[in-house]
């Protein structure tokens, strides 16, 4: 017998106007989400390592084809920008930066250093 | 507050702790533990998580180093055994709070305990079992 509450409304987008705190906050948990799906890829490609033969071969098969890598793609970028927020959040933790201004600042030193890091690896890994 | 009530589906996260009243002293959950665990964990990932990074660079732009070889030496063999445990115990208690801030009845924030613990265990046991396979070399 569950009540039907009057709910708040969604405030995002029309409401409430996405900034960068809360942007990266959401972020931060989505990528957290996709990284532990990740973590069975990564348990798989373990495996499939010491398995060897057939499986390994099928599983490079797979990760190196175009859909593979664009989701080892995705799955680098997720996991430097929740490397870098991260850190953001045990300084916070500290206690540090927690004024507007300097939420913004790391906000941004955060987007910036995942683009670089994701970049550089790519061209790394194409180039090298 | 009585025992005798069976406890609702609908306040899975309201019910008072029975051994808060006994101990007298504060919470008797283990929220503050979690906490650190996920921040000690975080802390050890930095490290971990850039050198699995780059080994994995490493091994896609190698022409002559195998995953099989890499991981047969034991450095490599302990670090990525020692990220996996990091990283899935942090990834635990990421899930949880998701679960925790989503799922508002009781069944279901069970069911969702079992799937996300028992995941886990199972990704946590199944990749140390391969790094160790590949290690000692059966």
């Amino acid at each position: 017998m569950s009540q039907q509450r009057p709910l708040s409304p969604f405030m995002f987008p029309i409401w409430y106007r996405f900034q960068i705190t809360s942007g990266l906050s959401i972020l931060h948990r989505l990528t957290g989400i996709a990284l532990a799906v990740g973590s069975i890829l990564l348990a798989w490609w373990l495996i499939a390592v010491a398995a060897g033969g057939k499986w390994f071969a099928a599983t490079h098969e797979l990760l190196a084809s175009r859909v593979g890598l664009l989701l080892l793609f995705l799955w680098s970028a997720a996991f430097f920008y929740h490397l870098c927020s991260g850190i953001r959040h045990l300084a916070w933790d500290r206690g540090h930066g927690f004024e507007l201004r300097s939420a913004y600042r790391s906000g941004y030193a955060v987007i910036i250093a995942t683009v670089v890091l994701t970049v550089l690896s790519w061209l790394y890994v194409f180039l090298a | 507050m009585t025992d005798s009530q069976p406890l609702s589906n609908q306040t899975a996260l309201r019910d008072g702790n029975v051994l808060r009243r006994v101990r007298h002293l504060g919470s008797a959950r283990n929220g503050l533990k979690e906490w650190q665990v996920q921040r000690w964990t975080a802390l050890a990932l930095i490290p971990l998580g850039l050198y699995f990074a780059a080994s994995m660079l490493r091994l896609a732009t190698s022409n002559r180093l195998t995953a099989a070889a890499w991981l047969s030496s034991p450095v490599p063999a302990l670090l990525v055994i020692l990220f996996v445990l990091a990283g899935l115990a942090h990834m635990m208690i990421g899930l949880r709070s998701v679960l925790v801030d989503y799922v508002h009845t009781r069944t279901r924030l069970l069911a969702g305990e079992l799937l996300v613990r028992g995941a886990t265990a199972v990704l946590i046991g199944a990749s140390v079992l391969a790094v160790l396979k590949l290690f000692l070399g059966r």
